[in-house]
């Protein structure tokens, strides 16, 4: 008997990062009080109409071209029909014939190899009712009804769960860097469905096909696939059919189970939605939302790379947003980009981490770090020094000029002063080492002048004056 | 002319029986009060009561909005005028029931944009008008709240499904309503009634607050007495609205400007499928009167042919009630609506009793069509091919519009007919449509127009135009109303 392969394909719902929703004016926020972010639209009142938020489009466009997808420039909705308590008219406006996006792919990197995952299409939808089941009732929160999601379809090309966990964190890094979505799975604004079949080594044809509903967490991604396929093998193994199903990950016994048979599954009667008229989208338009297209975290690693900063920084900079984007201000505005990321992914960090807080609640600005940054490559202050000036942004709106005098770390430039220091630690058993190891000699002695001075001598004055001195 | 006449010992004016414009001109030289319309409506209520046209009576708000006028500045030709609605356009406070058990204590919290508009001009609203459940219907039988009768003669059927508006205007109880039509449902009961209803263009007034019925084919439109005041609330009522993706952007433009034109060398084409055998011979003969009356005046008719225009009706079924299935789903009585008194276990008992207890059978007999014809492989051989067909006929009129300025017929098959008929024909209903659909399948603006009456029972026909031109409608109408010069009130000649 030939080896089982799996074939495996994700379908994952995000929820977009607009300021209303997608078919009303109601605001689109999370965490409210239930059921306040609502109009007679969201309600699915008689009488009412879909209207459409232009920014949902736009969104959906620049998603289409973050994910290399083609776009359908003559668009139209469908409406899904089904009764659930969930879905406030009974069907859902979303798209079935036009896509607003299709035939896309995402890159994911195998460590030896890259691999495209191919996107079938992604559409434009409005989110349900949150239902909350309390002792045997059912509560509806009408909030999150008509939050605009995009559904983003993979062609079943997943090989296993490795690669499965790689697109979705990769899917993930894209909707986050394009500004699409928050991806926060906890909150439900990112939502994956694992479609999963096995076959036959030698046999085209894929087996039956079960759908693995709403997994919580990218690691529950990999657990669930694990669990199904191996459950599907036994089944197979031992001649039993898999049934063609909808299952849940169950998170307290971490396996997962039966929801409902695809056979009682609805007829979901799809027609063009007959409220919201046929979109054409012109070229122009496309191409004025590429110019809004940010730099995406593949691209930024070969920029990063080619300036010269590590592979460890460069991690820690990805996987954090907020700081990346001071270091590309920082970047453009012509800033040392080692030392800038040097800084932001150390102590700007550490005290971030260590307080719990974002740049924003400090008093840091881009002005302020670009001064540091050049003060430090210009060798105006050390490396000791900048971290005080450092230490005092966090809690000051001063300059940094203005931080140095106040706290007295202005550096000794002054030629004689340093001369007064410098002169005594001459001498010819100095110079004799000096002969043989100039470096080594002039490290030692600027180590000696900044212990006496604490730090604050210029190096490069005092170091061009210990040149002179030590060549006389 | 006597306004006041004694009845029973009240005094009942008749200030209603003037035309708007000596309405206005009263109200403007405080000859009468806002309050004196209303009270003469809600007498002529009570003293029509059997008509049935009525749901639901505003009588409170109405009075307290008439005294609130009494203050205020007459400063246009519909203000304090007393108008009945359609109980399928949402009105805030106010009941709105669509004829059906399932909304039969629905309380809206919002108005319709047309009830926004006609309280921009002060109207009045005096109730909701009685009709077939959900529009489904073409003679008002189908509603939950009972026939409206014909103020003709009430052994027969107002027509539907906008009945109680046609009727409540017809009797003179109020001179306007507004209607909605998605096949017919002004047309027909304004043929029905003798009196005068234009279905718009689709896209001219905003359908943000009327309860749909076929998204696609629905239009809300005035109804009156005679022509020139028909024009005038449709004045009032259009207008780009921001809450409805289908209305139309439109320059402002007075609908009776064109009223009192010469008509001579106008070209009217009349498709021979509105003249063919299916047609009561008295209607066709009164059409015939008014085209040979047309052509003395030196305008050219010529009889044409429309591709299709004979499937109207089956295209009819498969669009409207498919799309009828899917709007009338939301009605499931979680949020609103009827609520079954049996105890319900899941989600799927709550469904079936709420629906199947809270609709009427025309209206599940409709929604089970519509949602057969978007089954499965059903989407594509009906519901689509219905979509190209459509197209086609759409095409159709549009190709003779660019040559011909009108395109006429008569309203209906038939004269009203005896209430209780055809109740138990699933089919029939659609029939009376069938001279009505096609123009809704196009989208183009319609109007029923009064044209004869037959032993005391009245007869309409149909001025069509192309799309936004309902002020040529007007300017048609007109000119064929002044030359017949009918008695139109079912009441006789109150002079005589």
């Amino acid at each position: 008997m030939n080896k089982l392969l799996p074939t495996i394909g994700i379908e994952v719902h995000c929820e977009l990062k607009t300021t209303n929703k997608v078919f009303s004016n109601s605001l689109n926020v999370y965490g409210e009080i239930a059921n306040t972010n609502i109009n007679e639209i969201d309600f699915g009142y008689p009488g009412t109409l879909p209207t459409l938020n232009k920014d949902v489009i736009d969104v959906g466009i620049k998603t289409a071209l973050l994910l290399n997808c083609k776009i359908n420039k003559s668009m139209y909705f469908d409406r899904k029909n089904y009764f659930y308590p969930d879905n406030p008219k009974n069907y859902q406006i979303t798209q079935k014939s036009t896509p607003i996006g299709y035939d896309g792919f995402v890159e994911i990197d195998l460590g030896d190899k890259l691999k495209k995952i191919y996107i079938e299409e992604m559409h434009i939808e409005e989110d349900t009712c949150k239902s909350i089941h309390e002792n045997g009732k059912t509560l509806l929160d009408f909030n999150r009804a008509g939050v605009p999601l995009i559904e983003i379809v993979t062609k079943p090309v997943i090989d296993n769960d490795n690669e499965a966990v790689l697109y979705v964190e990769k899917l993930r890094e894209i909707l986050l860097y394009g500004g699409i979505s928050d991806v926060k799975i906890e909150e439900g604004s990112l939502r994956c469905d694992v479609n999963i079949s096995l076959r036959r080594e030698d046999c085209n044809v894929l087996g039956t096909k079960v759908e693995i509903k709403n997994i919580g967490s990218i690691s529950a991604i990999k657990e669930a696939i694990l669990f199904e396929i191996e459950r599907q093998e036994k089944l197979i193994n031992n001649n039993v059919d898999v049934v063609a199903e909808t299952r849940k990950f169950d998170e307290s016994i971490r396996e997962t189970v039966s929801m409902r048979l695809k056979e009682t599954n609805n007829d979901y009667r799809y027609f063009p939605e007959p409220d919201i008229p046929k979109l054409l989208i012109e070229d122009s338009y496309i191409e004025e939302i590429k110019k809004t297209l940010p730099i995406l975290p593949s691209e930024l690693r070969i920029k990063y790379k080619e300036l010269g900063i590590n592979d460890i920084t460069i991690n820690a900079l990805i996987s954090n947003m907020e700081l990346n984007k001071y270091l590309l201000d920082l970047i453009s505005m012509g800033t040392n980009a080692i030392i800038g990321a040097n800084i932001i992914t150390g102590d700007l960090l550490a005290y971030l981490n260590k307080n719990g807080i974002s740049i924003k609640d400090t008093n840091i600005t881009i002005d302020n770090l670009k001064c540091l940054v050049d003060k430090l490559e210009s060798n105006e202050i050390s490396s000791k020094i900048g971290k005080i000036i450092l230490s005092n942004m966090f809690e000051s709106s001063d300059s940094v000029d203005l931080i140095m005098e106040k706290n007295d770390l202005k550096l000794i430039s002054d030629e004689n002063e340093l001369l007064n220091i410098i002169k005594p630690m001459i001498n010819d058993e100095i110079k004799i080492e000096y002969s043989k190891n100039n470096e080594k000699t002039i490290k030692y002695l600027i180590g000696e002048i900044m212990k006496v001075t604490k730090g604050k001598a210029n190096p490069v004055v005092v170091n061009d004056l210990l040149s002179k001195e030590l060549s006389k | 002319m006597e306004v006041l006449l004694v009845l029973g010992g009240i005094i009942m004016t008749n200030y209603l029986d003037l035309s708007l414009i000596e309405i206005n001109n009263k109200l403007k030289n405080r000859e009468i009060k806002p309050i004196d319309l209303v009270m003469e409506c809600f007498s002529k209520i009570e003293n029509n009561e059997d008509l049935n046209c009525f749901i639901t009576l505003n009588k409170e708000e109405a009075i307290k909005k008439a005294l609130e006028l009494e203050n205020k500045e007459v400063d246009n030709i519909l203000f304090a005028i007393p108008i009945a609605i359609k109980d399928n356009i949402i009105t805030k406070g106010l009941k709105t029931t669509c004829g059906s058990n399932m909304l039969n204590n629905f309380i809206p919290t919002y108005d319709a944009y047309v009830i926004n508009k006609i309280n921009n001009c002060n109207m009045i609203v005096i109730g909701k008008t009685n009709m077939d459940e959900f529009a489904m219907g073409s003679s008002n039988q189908t509603s939950y709240f009972g026939c409206v009768l014909n103020a003709w003669n009430k052994s027969k059927v107002s027509g539907g499904s906008s009945g109680g508006s046609a009727v409540s205007v017809s009797s003179r109880i109020v001179p306007f309503a507004l209607g909605s039509d998605t096949g017919g449902s002004i047309r027909q009961p304004s043929a029905f009634n003798g009196i005068v209803g234009l279905k718009p263009t689709y896209g001219r007034v905003s359908r943000y607050g009327l309860v749909s019925f076929a998204s696609s084919l629905d239009q809300i439109g005035p109804m009156s007495r005679n022509v020139l005041e028909n024009s005038m609330l449709l004045n009032c009522i259009v207008g780009k609205d921001n809450n409805d993706l289908t209305s139309c952007e439109k320059d402002i433009e007075d609908f009776s400007r064109l009223i009192g034109e010469d008509i001579k060398g106008i070209k009217i084409a009349i498709p021979n499928f509105y003249v063919n055998d299916n047609i009561n011979n008295d209607i066709k003969a009164n059409f015939n009167n008014v085209v040979n009356m047309l052509k003395n005046k030196g305008v050219i008719v010529d009889y044409v042919d429309i591709d299709y225009i004979e499937y109207s009706v089956p295209l009819y079924q498969i669009i409207a009630l498919a799309e009828a299935s899917s709007n009338l789903a939301r009605f499931d009585g979680i949020r609103y609506g009827y609520c079954t008194d049996k105890k319900i276990n899941n989600a799927d008992e709550l469904y079936k009793y709420n629906r199947g207890e809270g609709f009427g059978e025309e209206v599940k007999r409709r929604i089970m069509i519509g949602s057969y014809v978007l089954s499965g492989d059903n989407v594509q051989e009906y519901y689509y091919k219905a979509l190209s067909i459509r197209k086609i006929i759409s095409d159709g009129f549009s190709n003779l519009f660019k040559e011909y300025d009108y395109i006429i017929g008569p309203t209906t098959t038939t004269l009203p007919y005896n209430i209780g008929e055809g109740q138990n024909d699933a089919v029939k209903s659609f029939f009376d449509d069938l001279l009505t659909i096609p123009v809704n399948m196009a989208g183009l603006p319609a109007m029923s127009l009064p044209i004869g009456i037959n032993n005391n029972l009245p007869i309409g026909m149909q001025i069509i135009c192309n799309k936004f031109e309902e002020a040529k409608i007007y300017k048609l109408a007109s000119f064929i109303e002044k030359e017949l010069n009918l008695n139109l009130d079912p009441r006789g000649d109150l002079n005589e």
